[in-house]
């Protein structure tokens, strides 16, 4: 019997490792990229076309400081050739323990195919002093990047470098597909500014830090947070001083998450009379957000709406569809 | 050395809380813009690239031929005995427990202690190399619960630990017990491997995929010892104890082994199952240095299987889950005689033993939780002893937690005992133990 089991443990032991060796990628092949949010997997789309096989980690509805790894996320990376990551640290609850497992060197921070969109981006709330007492806090600022009406254009920039270092061959096709989504930009770029200009000034009130970038880019006045600091559920002392505060200040909006809206937004709202407004904090989570574009053009026409601001015409369909192969 | 066989007796738990290891995601100022318009990347800064962009700035102390340069016969001069750019990341975990028994063996009343205090560091050896370890004050002496290297430079999936760690069994046994659900670790894994099993030794792990949702990880380790400490306040001349030989042959080694797979099961479901085993080929049973009998062995194996549903917003889950236990061989000693301090007295137990233990937790958002856990395992000689244990728990953020537990034992040894407790845990700095899945 110990013979036995003796012999098992040595087969193991030789046999079984080679089992897990990686597939390395031939030229031509399809690249395989692993996005953590479907914003991400639209740009990735937009520029690498039927160049890449891209999946996501996040979904449309999960609050992105905890979203739970699963194992088809640990396959897909370790068969992965790039990982497109927002980074600022959003990605902290299931990145580093996923890159960890992985056994894929590429994809690790500093691997050719590590891929940061936040990278050269001009963050926001950056703290000065790193102490949990300011909660969950992000060394590198706010990550929420995603939500800034100029992420679209940094992003699709910052995976047209990756992917070109990564497949050479395609780069001038990977830049022109930039180049054309850049311009496709403009239009609704020109849309969000025109009701951007109506937001100026416009107080709201927040669950989580996550519309940050979006109220300082339009020049919007954040009232409060209901959490007491960013990842810490509200307090009833908290709570009460928002509701002072809102009531004193005349703010009536309230701005969740689909994962924020609790019962925390329900009492302040119940107990001041304002409006909650449930706003994507990524795409796909709520109808018509496939696309980031799409994502973008339901932030502000919600966050309008709960403002009484008149919205412009709806732009054609066809205005909407990926950027065709140029 | 001596061990004493797996305790039976009550171990009180701490906290789980989330790895949050930062990735480095680079910089948050603008770079230089270049003369496509486009945004180059940054070069890279922080501390690390100060140090490396400046070779042997720092300089070891001043050595002559034949005297250690740092220690090592390789030396770059990446630090000296005041650089602190490397240094560790370190964490302690302070555990404390208020509670009220009552015991059927009389030993009744409320009591508050800190349960423990965990120093833990972790760090890159190298780029292919990271290592730990986590020493824990408990009763006021202070012990190395695990101190190893985990080498990843075979590439791929394969990594080798070797040091002092938990051996890998289901998934409750990697894991230090204040990172447990529940305040205890469940009666059948205490009853047949001890309330923590750490061994001294090696352990080959890899993993690979089946199929795009599937994942498959197996280990096998060898061990000085994976035999549980001697409990501190056990009289060694009325408490028969376990010895393994030492200096050691093969036979004298324990090894551990495990297969689980692990996949989605659904949108929004995991299911992982397992297989586990712990050989002790060969030990003796002592009494005061008396011996009981020599030649022994026991084999324990588990089957694990636990299930995860997390709702579409991340917020709610549920967790199920469970193992069964065998342990077989050698699996005790029992008192048969009129003198529990006379070896003579002893018999070993040769037979097999089962126990199990089932748990369900739900959450209704990151900051609470409820759930439940039952134990049942048998003794030997048809006595057997259960546990309920029923807990909430409410994370007052990621890092400190507050846990009220209603827990019950029932054993044919000792009566019926209960107890009310509530347990606070609190970490302080980046806490993680590198669990294995």
């Amino acid at each position: 019997m110990r013979l036995l089991q003796r012999l098992i443990l040595l087969l193991l032991a030789i046999v079984l490792p080679w089992a897990s060796a990686r597939a390395e990628r031939s030229p031509g092949d399809k690249l395989k990229v692993v996005a953590t949010i479907p914003d991400l997997v639209d740009l990735v789309r937009e520029v690498g076309g039927e160049r890449v096989e891209v999946s996501t980690i996040a979904r449309g509805k999960e609050n992105l400081h905890n979203v739970i790894a699963r194992p088809s996320h640990l396959v897909a990376l370790s068969k992965a050739d790039a990982l497109v990551q927002i980074g600022l640290s959003l990605e902290t609850a299931y990145i580093p323990g996923l890159l960890e497992g992985c056994g894929n060197p590429q994809v690790w921070p500093g691997g050719k195919g590590f891929i940061n969109c936040s990278d050269g981006w001009e963050a926001i709330q950056v703290p000065v002093v790193l102490s949990r007492q300011g909660g969950d806090l992000h060394p590198q600022g706010n990550p929420h990047m995603n939500l800034d009406p100029r992420a679209g254009r940094h992003c699709v920039k910052r995976i047209c470098d990756g992917l070109s270092k990564l497949a050479p061959e395609w780069q001038a096709e990977f830049e022109a597909r930039r180049d054309a989504y850049l311009a496709k930009l403009e239009a609704p770029e020109k849309r969000w500014a025109a009701l951007g200009e109506q937001f100026k000034g416009r107080k709201f009130v927040e669950y989580h830090q996550e519309y940050n970038y979006f109220a300082q880019h339009y020049g919007l006045a954040l009232v409060a947070n209901l959490e007491v600091k960013p990842g810490i559920p509200p307090t009833p002392n908290h709570l009460a001083e928002v509701i002072e505060k809102m009531k004193a200040e005349q703010c009536d909006v309230i701005v969740t998450a689909l994962w924020s809206k609790n019962d925390f937004v329900q009492r302040v709202a119940e107990a001041t009379g304002a409006k909650v407004v449930e706003l994507p904090n990524m795409c796909g989570g709520i109808a018509g957000t496939d696309t980031w574009i799409e994502m973008m053009d339901v932030l502000h026409e919600r966050l309008a709406k709960a403002f009484g601001i008149p919205l412009p015409e709806k732009p054609a369909p066809e205005a909407q569809k990926p950027t065709q192969k140029p | 050395m001596h061990r004493t066989l797996p305790s039976l007796s009550a171990t009180l738990a701490l906290a789980t809380l989330a790895h949050a290891q930062a990735v480095p995601s680079g910089q948050d100022k603008l770079p230089p813009t270049q003369s496509n318009g486009m945004v180059a990347p940054l070069p890279p800064q922080g501390p690390l690239d100060q140090v490396a962009g400046q070779p042997n700035s720092q300089g070891t102390t001043f050595v002559t031929p034949g005297m250690p340069t740092m220690g090592l016969r390789v030396s770059s001069g990446q630090v000296t005995r005041f650089s602190n750019e490397f240094n560790p990341a370190f964490s302690f975990i302070i555990d404390s427990l208020a509670q009220v028994a009552d015991n059927d063996t009389g030993n009744d009343g409320a009591d508050v202690q800190l349960l423990s205090m965990e120093l833990a560091a972790n760090a890159w050896v190298d780029p292919n190399a990271w290592a730990y370890f986590v020493a824990v004050l408990e009763d006021e002496s202070l012990a190395v619960e695990e101190a190893a290297i985990h080498y990843t430079g075979f590439g791929d999936k394969n990594r080798l630990r070797a040091g002092r760690f938990f051996i890998d069994f289901g998934k409750q046994m990697q894991v230090h017990v204040h990172e447990l659900r529940t305040l205890e670790r469940p009666l059948a894994l205490r009853a047949f491997l001890g309330d923590e099993v750490k061994g001294d030794g090696v352990q080959w792990d890899s993993w690979t995929t089946a199929g795009d949702a599937t994942a498959i990880r197996w280990s096998i380790g060898a061990f000085a010892s994976t035999l549980p400490e001697l409990d501190a306040d056990a009289d060694p001349a009325v408490t028969p104890v376990n010895e393994l030989a030492s200096p050691k042959n093969g036979d004298d080694f324990n090894f551990t082994a495990r297969l689980t797979g692990f996949t989605e099961a659904g949108e929004r479901g995991t299911l992982q199952l397992g297989t586990s085993a712990r050989f002790i080929p060969n030990y003796e049973a002592q009494l005061d240095g008396a011996t009981i009998d020599s030649d022994l062995s026991n084999t324990v194996y588990g089957v694990d299987a636990t299930f995860g549903w997390v709702g579409e917003t991340g917020v709610d889950s549920w967790t199920l889950g469970g193992e069964l236990l065998i342990s077989s061989g050698d699996t005790g000693v029992q008192l048969v005689g009129p003198n529990p301090a006379n070896a003579a007295d002893y018999s070993i137990n040769g037979d097999s033993l089962m126990g199990y233990f089932a748990f369900a937790e739900y959450a209704w958002n990151r900051f609470n939780a409820v759930g439940t856990q039952f134990s049942q395992a048998e003794l030997g000689d048809g006595d057997e002893q259960s546990e309920v244990e029923l807990y909430y728990t409410r994370m007052f953020s990621e890092f400190h937690r507050l846990r009220f537990v209603l827990a019950s034992n029932d054993s044919d040894f000792n009566g019926t005992s209960s107890r009310i407790a509530l347990q606070y845990t609190a970490v302080l700095g980046a806490h993680g133990h590198g669990v294995n899945w």
